[in-house]
């Protein structure tokens, strides 16, 4: 097939399945709280509906800074989806894209000049303790399997089987991520409702439509390397299933637990990452893991 | 038409005609790469600056003045 073609599909295909995931979460969520909840595609609705609205660019906003993160936000997860599904390529550039992902949001909530932006923009600073799990995760794969390559990851697993069972501490460090990253997350701290939407706030009308794009397409791209390298090599069945289950179990989390304040979230995520580091070097050094 | 709307419609045309480009002709990797990464954002961003609704002439400046709280 044509690359071109093969990004297009998959860029489609991640932004549909993302919306619809999305909006499975908030399914989840209401129904635990037994609340009836908006309809699954109403994420995808939202994302649409918005490059319609009524647009205008606030007077306190760094106008091209503005406008330029939400397209860098919408580009670091296209190179997402390129080197994650289209090219399984290395896990370095998925990191490296995480890694922006946190700039995007500091730079998007001091691009503002709303108080609730900024104060947002501070707290993405602290928030990238997460970042320190994910790249001892991705550290961990390449010690046991000896390579940051998706594709040789997922035929490594083909032959010795998925690495959830031989590290799985380090996939609950990478599934830490996943639950950060999930709406409403006890740890969404630069998105606490005390903030308003924290660095979305004043970006609002098409300019939000675009970021729930990108925010969809990231949520398919994560829960895509997380069954990729964790769960071996997996049918597109695998993947709708595993995608799912992980949706459902986030938003089940997400629903019964309040969000911490910054520093209980900073805190409980290196807790968490350091036990999960530790117990995966004791189960390295002690043979549990080949 | 404003200067705005001007720059959309290029940058819309240009990133349109860079992903047929693409996908008629089989150029190297790394130019392909290149062109989705920047012109897929680059297309939605220059359609979506166009299909959005600006404000009424005698609302803008309410608009723009007044801290916006989210949606």
């Amino acid at each position: 097939m044509n690359l071109m073609a093969e990004i297009l599909i998959q860029v489609i295909i991640a932004f549909l399945a993302g919306s619809l995931l999305l909006g499975l979460h908030r399914k989840v969520m209401a129904r635990v709280q037994k609340r009836p909840g908006p309809p699954i595609v109403q994420h995808l609705i939202h994302s649409l509906k918005f490059f319609f609205k009524e647009t205008a660019i606030p007077k306190t906003v760094s106008k091209v800074f503005y406008i330029g993160i939400v397209f860098i936000l919408a580009l670091v997860w296209i190179v997402g989806v390129i080197a994650g599904p289209v090219a399984h390529d290395s896990l370095l550039i998925l990191f490296g894209v995480y890694a922006v992902y946190k700039i995007v949001e500091h730079n998007s909530g001091s691009s503002s000049g709303s108080p609730y932006g900024k104060l947002s923009c501070v707290r993405a600073v602290l928030s990238a303790a997460t970042e320190l799990p994910l790249f001892a995760a991705i550290v961990f794969v390449y010690l046991v399997t000896g390579t940051m390559n998706i594709g040789q990851i997922i035929t490594y697993q083909s032959v010795h089987g998925p690495l959830i069972f031989s590290i799985p501490l380090a996939a609950l460090m990478f599934f830490m991520l996943i639950i950060t990253k999930s709406p409403y997350s006890p740890f969404a701290i630069t998105k606490d409702k005390a903030l308003i939407s924290g660095f979305e706030t004043e970006h609002f009308g098409f300019l939000r439509g675009f970021m729930l794009f990108s925010e969809s397409v990231a949520w398919y791209v994560m829960l895509w390397v997380f069954l990729t390298i964790f769960f071996g090599p997996l049918n597109a069945v695998g993947y709708l299933i595993g995608m799912i289950v992980i949706t459902f179990i986030t938003g089940f989390i997400n629903a019964t637990t309040p969000i911490l304040s910054p520093n209980h979230s900073v805190m409980a995520q290196i807790t968490i990452g350091a036990i999960c580091f530790f117990g995966t070097i004791l189960m390295i050094f002690t043979g549990v893991v080949a | 038409m404003d200067s705005q709307k001007s720059i959309c419609i290029l940058l819309l045309v240009l990133s349109t005609i860079a992903i047929l480009a693409c996908l008629v002709i089989d150029f190297q990797a790394w130019i392909v790469y290149t062109v989705a990464i920047f012109g897929i954002p680059l297309w939605i961003l220059s359609l979506g600056l166009l299909t959005m609704a600006k404000p009424k002439p005698e609302d803008v400046e309410e608009r723009v003045k007044e801290p916006f709280t989210g949606y």
